[in-house]
């Protein structure tokens, strides 16, 4: 029971850091459904940065610095260039998924270095996770840079006529959210599943933008949302723990995205869209064009 | 911007003519080209003799012509499946997982009549008919659902055809591997080989499939120019809002165009599990086949949804992929030259979007003079 906790807590991790670097690129009102490419990039290529060197260190770096890249690049895209977002994100993702299909594949196989240790059984990347919970919370909600952010992502010829550069923010907003994707990836290739193979993510990319849908654009909120899913995710695993014999392991492999889609139904009900509604930021979407 | 006396001006486009249209969409294959040469130049080889190759493998090759033309139905088909949706403004990435319930149901079709153990009896143009039908049906319903949810609620259609492409890969796993019905008596992992009268006919060395390519895009191009629906579809597409005061039922639309870019891409599915020569079964790795449909996405934005573009492309794209796979296995390059190839061509796509939207204006600018009036 205990280590199904653990494994639980340690796919939540992955949730929260993907879907924390998305949370923050929305409210600066950029969408990118293009995580799952990004965080493939960073577990492909931080994977084989770490296996070639031997360093850890050197695969995390690498999967942050690679989604810094992407990110920049979207924003590049869908902020200097106005393409719209949805299609940047969509070419990140197919850019991604068709690379590192052709870049990992000589490394199929195990990472082979020690696993990384842990605290009180649990990865230090959670507690790392829960400290970025409380951050992105603080920034967002009790200082000056938080409120740039979101007020450029409600109103932004507002913010641009109070001083506030658009597109600095949104910038700024994007490589960070790149990076957490990019990191995200790392954390899953190199500690949660370091085994490269095909398409290993599994769509994570994609269920943590869900998750910020879920989330309200509340840190606390896509942190507990990364917890169900990291729960699910392990039973859907090992569902002879709790249902031994009730059907085929491929039906249970099925679980996580139905509930997926039924998170997505349930948060696009009134109750919870007259909420919805009213915490979403309002430019979300919408390129900016200068005045 | 000015540069040298002459002004920079960035204008959004109101409209862009059809003939600047396809020149962007060639510029941006040729640059996503030039840009994937870095691959074979990385593997120490002139990009330009190993295009000659690809182009030569592809097209001239009388095998690989075979393999390309079976590649173009279904990209073409994938693409179908993309467009319908892209034309009401929605986003159909479940190709892969509605081709497989597509390939299922037209393989169930044959199971149920007794196919797996050799006992089937009907004749080849009544199975071939009910396979067709239940692969359209089955994937029809299955895009469907995407649809349900994004007219009824509002459900975001993205994230909802990805997991259903994943729910979609562990179903046929569940069918035809550990003992599932679909799975070869000699137990590997796959599925049962369609029996003589269950395989699609050829015509002219080619699977009937080419010819409902064909049917397809003169029923899309009727559809989208000619009919009051297809008017409705795009009218949707381009605003929502605005289509909702005409009268236009987004639940309707939502619905319609999912139901039918799903069976399309039952079709594909059909396709490529029961009319290539040399498969007639449900691959062990199925999943990568599948997966090559997300190249749909990039033929569509290409050929701006027309049905009738989408062809060359999707010719195009197809040599192009199977030409990468010869190249692969000659240069011992690694797995998934084509995957690659995908996700270059993808970007520079995106890249060339901005074309698209924008022009550049460049205006010589004037001396502005300090002439004092005096009289």
């Amino acid at each position: 029971m205990l280590p199904f906790l653990i494994r639980s807590l340690e796919a939540a991790m992955i949730f929260t850091f993907a879907g924390l670097g998305e949370l923050v690129d929305q409210r600066s009102g950029i969408l990118n459904v293009g995580l799952e490419g990004i965080m493939l990039f960073g577990a492909t290529l931080g994977f084989i940065a770490a296996k070639t060197t031997g360093n850890y260190f050197i695969g995390f770096m690498v999967g942050l610095g690679i989604g810094a890249a992407l990110g920049l690049l979207h924003g590049f895209f869908s902020i200097s260039l106005g393409v719209d977002q949805v299609v940047s994100g969509m070419g990140i993702w197919i850019f991604g998924f068709g690379m590192t299909t052709y870049i990992g594949n000589p490394y199929t196989g195990p990472l082979g270095l020690d696993k990384l240790p842990t605290i009180l059984g649990v990865s230090p990347f959670f507690y790392l996770a829960v400290i970025m919970v409380v951050l992105v919370w603080f920034v967002l909600s009790k200082t000056g840079l938080g409120l740039q952010i979101r007020s450029v992502g409600e109103r932004p010829s507002v913010a641009q006529v109070s001083g506030i550069s658009v597109t600095r923010i949104r910038y700024m907003s994007v490589i960070f959210g790149g990076m957490m994707s990019g990191f995200a990836g790392a954390v899953y290739a190199l500690y949660y599943n370091p085994v490269w193979n095909y398409n290993f993510l599994m769509g994570w990319g994609f269920i943590s933008l869900a998750l910020v849908f879920f989330s309200m654009w509340n840190p606390y909120i896509l942190f507990g949302g990364a917890v169900l899913f990291g729960l699910l995710w392990q039973l859907a695993l090992n569902p002879q723990m709790f249902f031994p014999g009730l059907a085929s392991r491929y039906i249970w492999r099925m679980v996580p995205f139905i509930m997926t889609i039924l998170v997505l139904v349930l948060i696009s009900s009134k109750w919870f869209r007259s909420r919805w509604g009213a915490t979403k930021p309002e430019a979300l979407g919408q390129p900016y064009h200068k005045e | 911007m000015t540069l040298g006396g002459y002004e920079f001006r960035l204008q959004r486009r109101a409209t862009l003519p059809g003939w600047k249209a396809a020149l962007f969409s060639i510029l941006a294959v040729l640059f996503g080209l030039a840009l994937f040469s870095i691959i074979f130049l990385q593997a120490g080889q002139n990009p330009v003799e190993i295009y000659k190759q690809i182009f030569s493998y592809a097209f001239l090759n009388s095998y690989g012509v075979r393999l390309t033309i079976s590649r173009f139905i279904f990209l073409a088909l994938a693409s179908y499946a993309f467009i319908i949706p892209a034309q009401a403004g929605l986003w159909n990435i479940g190709m892969p997982g509605q081709l497989y319930l597509g390939a299922l149901a037209s393989f169930g079709v044959v199971y149920l009549m007794g196919g797996k153990t050799g006992e089937m009896t009907a004749s080849q143009p009544v199975i071939i008919l009910l396979m067709l039908t239940a692969a359209m049906l089955a994937a029809g319903l299955f895009g469907a659902i995407a649809g349900f949810l994004k007219g009824k609620w509002g459900v975001n259609e993205i994230v909802v055809t990805m997991m259903l492409n994943f729910i979609a890969f562990y179903f046929v796993a569940f069918m035809i591997k550990d003992g599932g019905p679909f799975m070869n008596l000699g137990g590997r992992g796959e599925s049962f080989e369609l029996p003589e009268a269950a395989r699609a006919p050829m015509t002219g060395g080619f699977p009937i499939t080419l010819w409902i390519v064909f049917i397809l895009m003169v029923m899309l191009q009727v559809l989208f120019s000619r009919m009051g629906l297809g008017y409705q579809i795009r009218a949707f597409g381009k605003s929502p809002a605005a289509a909702r005061y005409a009268g236009i039922k987004p639940f309707m639309i939502a619905v319609l165009v999912f139901s039918l870019g799903g069976a399309i891409a039952g079709l594909s599915g059909y396709h490529y599990f029961a009319a290539v020569p040399g498969v007639y079964k449900i691959a062990r790795t199925y999943g990568y086949f599948g997966d090559l449909a997300f190249y749909g996405v990039i033929c569509g934005l290409i050929s701006l949804g027309n049905p009738v573009a989408t062809l060359p492309v999707a010719l195009l794209f197809g040599g192009l992929s199977i030409g990468g796979r010869y190249a692969q296995g000659k240069l011992h390059l690694g797995f998934g030259v084509d995957y690659a190839l995908m996700g270059v061509l993808m970007i520079s796509l995106v890249a060339f979007q901005f074309f698209y939207n924008y022009q550049i204006l460049i205006t010589k600018k004037e001396k502005k003079l300090d002439v004092a009036i005096s009289d």
